[in-house]
């Protein structure tokens, strides 16, 4: 492999620029379009746009208030997770509901519905049980519920942020999935998202490894441009938005 | 671009040389039709997700202007990059070239005795030939988990034919005899089952891997995370389970922070596919403490090979490109010859100028330059103002002026085209004759909207080096000489205007001329 200094150098030398400049010409963007477009909606406006954002990406877009929620998710498991035999995502073992490790339970009002699980019984994405036993539990997820951490409102995205309690799999091996997000979080663009995962990153206050930005569910278009839903990824996606929070 | 310097070796995927090329594509009539389709549909979709979003001339200003600037000070923001991914506890390896990035991720996957390795798509990692190298250790498993990737690398390394949608040239039905010829899919033609079909394929081996592989849409410079943009989720599924990740990064793939990755992917995924976003744009580096998946080695090779050449050049902006393939899905050339015609790995407008920079010569590239109409729909449509058509103009340049490419009988034609337009007797005998001399080649044919202008009659076939352009196209019968433009102009006086127009003009011209006094 080439030494550090010597590429560094050799990219100076051709360029015929010398290197460390760059504190005195930081980068000034010449327009403000990130941060202000779509910028000055009430959260009402926004909660209307990311409802047309998120069906435009093929996402389940729901409403709900924190009293609701347990039955909402109720039904959702109900509909989500079957004994059905033939069906060839849930068969085999591949039936069981995987949930968070999360204070955020408490703030949802979920703690009682959580404990309260029977069918059917939850499994949990734990922290301290290694690589492979969070693995196959994700592995084995008929259906995941998760707690985002934004929805944008311009291209009908939910955030999340890798935690000891939820991490990377968590979104992507269960067959369906579903994002929790309280209405104060629904943000304009992925700017103000930005914006927070910057600071708090830099502050020191968030410690993560891994930010994703989903937009409705796994898709391709590589056989004939013809759009096919879930090859990788969840099945299907479903964004709950809890309207009094 | 100094000449002469060859890096990149890996980057042409035919043998055939350009004209054999055009032939075979031309021959291919669904990989044309499936271009054409791809390309009207992606009009339809970049263009609305442009205009949705307003102000595009705006932001492809802020695009230009953030990658400029990033490449303008790449020493720095890399060094930048490269202490941030070891303070996250990551390892950075430079390679100069294709050889030295391919012997480090062999020897990597070596030492750590890796035996099932899963890549997500990566332009650069087919620039270095990783895939072969790797299979090259016995034992070895390597699975492409994009799923065109996947139907490429099943029917034995078929070449890709566009940047985004690398199995365009494919239909269903082949793609289905490759799975049921390779993978025992006995089911239909549908891509549903047939995606669904390579998802449980690819399941299983995801779920029993040692080393993932992926590319890098953008490096963040400041906190030492990558940006990587897909639709399927493969690459999240590569960065997840396996417990060792390589990162393959084009050097230039960098920019300053979160804020100006955000910028990019925004931009990225509205040129390349019309949407707002990529359904997965993730920010990631090595696992944090606390957290069981993710990479627990977390390795980045940041490649020059041949991308140096365009540095302090006419050539830099090519640097800025942020790989969305706009400029396949407009270009004219592209839509007739698809991607395998143009014999890189990196097809289309941004192909023909980067392949002789990477190659460092235009040794196995002198034709590329010359795949291109000069309609600068490229340039128009390039999110980071790149000026495509420009660049290959100065290849063009470069090629005839400085290494002389040019063929002598070229040479001899062009000065007597010269000598021909530069005395304007010359000329106005040549346009009294031309018509004339062309009578016997030409043949009748009804005027449609394809041969506008074209007098009914055409030329099919040219003698000399005149049949370049017959070759590919036809050619309009000149008019007589009594009938063309100039001698028509000659022949009519100027019409005097209709009087009420003329006194409506002058009477316009006292209103702003009082106006102008007021």
């Amino acid at each position: 492999m080439t030494d550090r200094e010597v590429f560094l150098n050799t990219l100076a030398e051709k360029a015929r620029r010398p290197r460390h400049q760059l504190q005195n010409h930081p980068l000034v963007p010449v327009n403000n379009l990130p941060e202000t477009t779509l910028s000055g909606k009430t959260q009402d406006e926004l909660l209307e746009i990311a409802r047309r954002s998120s069906e435009a990406v093929n996402a389940t877009f729901q409403t709900t208030t924190k009293a609701q929620l347990p039955a909402v998710l109720d039904a959702f498991v109900k509909e989500k997770i079957t004994d059905n035999t033939d069906d060839p995502y849930q068969a085999n073992d591949h039936n069981h509901l995987l949930l968070p490790t999360s204070d955020l339970y408490a703030d949802f009002g979920l703690e009682s519905w959580r404990d309260g699980l029977s069918n059917p019984t939850p499994t949990f994405w734990k922290p301290g049980v290694g690589r492979q036993a969070n693995i196959d539990t994700a592995e084995h997820a008929g259906a995941a519920i998760a707690f985002a951490d934004f929805l944008l409102a311009e291209s009908g995205t939910i955030t999340v942020q890798t935690t000891p309690g939820q991490g990377r799999a968590f979104h992507f091996l269960p067959v369906h999935y579903l994002g929790i997000v309280r209405k104060s979080r629904i943000l304009p663009r992925s700017r103000q998202a930005m914006d927070y995962y910057d600071a708090a990153l830099k502050s020191g206050e968030l410690k993560t490894s891994n930010i994703n930005f989903i937009t409705g569910p796994s898709n391709t278009g590589d056989i004939e441009m013809v759009l096919v839903v879930g090859v990788h990824g969840p099945l299907d996606m479903t964004y709950l938005v809890v309207e009094d929070m | 671009m100094k000449t002469g310097m060859k890096t990149a070796t890996m980057i042409r995927n035919s043998d055939h040389d350009f004209l054999t090329r055009v032939k075979e594509s031309e021959a291919d009539t669904f990989a044309q039709k499936a271009v054409a389709k791809a390309q009207d549909a992606q009009w339809v979709k970049r263009e609305g997700a442009r205009e949705e979003l307003g102000n595009w001339e705006e932001w492809r200003n802020l695009g230009e202007q953030i990658r400029q600037h990033s490449v303008r000070y790449l020493p720095d923001y890399l060094e930048e990059f490269s202490d941030n991914v070891e303070k996250n506890g990551g390892h950075v390896f430079f390679a100069q070239t294709d050889v030295e990035a391919r012997d480090f991720i062999v020897n990597l996957a070596k030492e750590k005795q890796v035996k099932n390795v899963v890549k997500s798509k990566s332009m650069v990692t087919s620039e270095i030939g990783i895939d072969k190298a790797l299979l090259k250790i016995p034992g070895m498993n390597l699975l492409e988990t994009d799923l065109a990737e996947f139907i490429l690398q099943q029917d034995d390394w078929d070449e890709p034919t566009h940047l985004v949608f690398p199995a365009l040239h494919k239909n269903r039905d082949q793609v289905r005899e490759v799975f049921m010829k390779k993978l025992g899919y006995e089911g239909d033609n549908d891509p549903q089952h047939l995606a669904r079909f390579a998802r449980k394929v690819m399941r299983e081996r995801f779920l029993k891997n040692e080393m993932s592989i992926t590319g890098c849409n953008f490096a963040v410079a400041d906190n030492g995370m990558i940006n990587l943009d897909t639709n399927e989720g493969n690459a999240d599924l590569c960065m997840a389970i396996p417990k060792i990740q390589v990162v393959c990064m084009g050097m230039e793939r960098i920019v300053p922070g979160l804020k100006e990755a955000e910028t990019m992917d925004n931009m990225l995924a509205r040129s390349a596919v019309g949407q707002k976003i990529t359904t997965y744009c993730t920010f990631t580096s090595k696992q944090v403490d606390g957290e069981s998946d993710g990479p627990e080695e977390f390795y980045v090779v940041i490649i020059d090979n041949g991308r140096s050449n365009a540095l302090g050049t006419d050539f830099e902006p090519i640097l800025q490109c942020i790989r969305c393939a706009s400029c396949l899905n407009v270009c004219p050339i592209y839509r007739h010859i698809g991607g395998h015609g143009y014999g890189s790995i990196y097809p289309g407008p941004v192909g023909s100028v980067l392949s002789p920079v990477l190659q460092g010569n235009y040794d196995d590239f002198a034709d590329l330059p010359y795949a291109c109409s000069l309609c600068a729909a490229c340039t128009a449509t390039c999110p980071v103002k790149i000026p495509l058509h420009k660049l290959l103009i100065k290849h063009r340049e470069i090629e005839m002026d400085d290494l002389h490419q040019s063929k002598l009988i070229d040479d001899v034609v062009m000065r007597v085209v010269g000598l021909g337009t530069g005395h304007s007797s010359l000329f106005r005998t040549a346009l009294g004759m031309d018509h004339a001399m062309l009578a016997p080649l030409t043949k009748n044919q009804p005027e449609t909207a394809e041969n506008l202008y074209s007098n009914d009659k055409h030329l099919e076939w040219m003698p000399f080096v005149f049949g370049g352009w017959t070759k590919v196209r036809d050619l309009p019968d000149p008019p007589a000489h009594s009938k063309n433009f100039r001698s028509w102009f000659h022949t009519h006086e100027p019409v005097a205007a209709d009087p009420k127009v003329a006194q409506h003009t002058a009477q316009r011209e006292k209103e702003i001329k009082a106006e102008g006094k007021a």
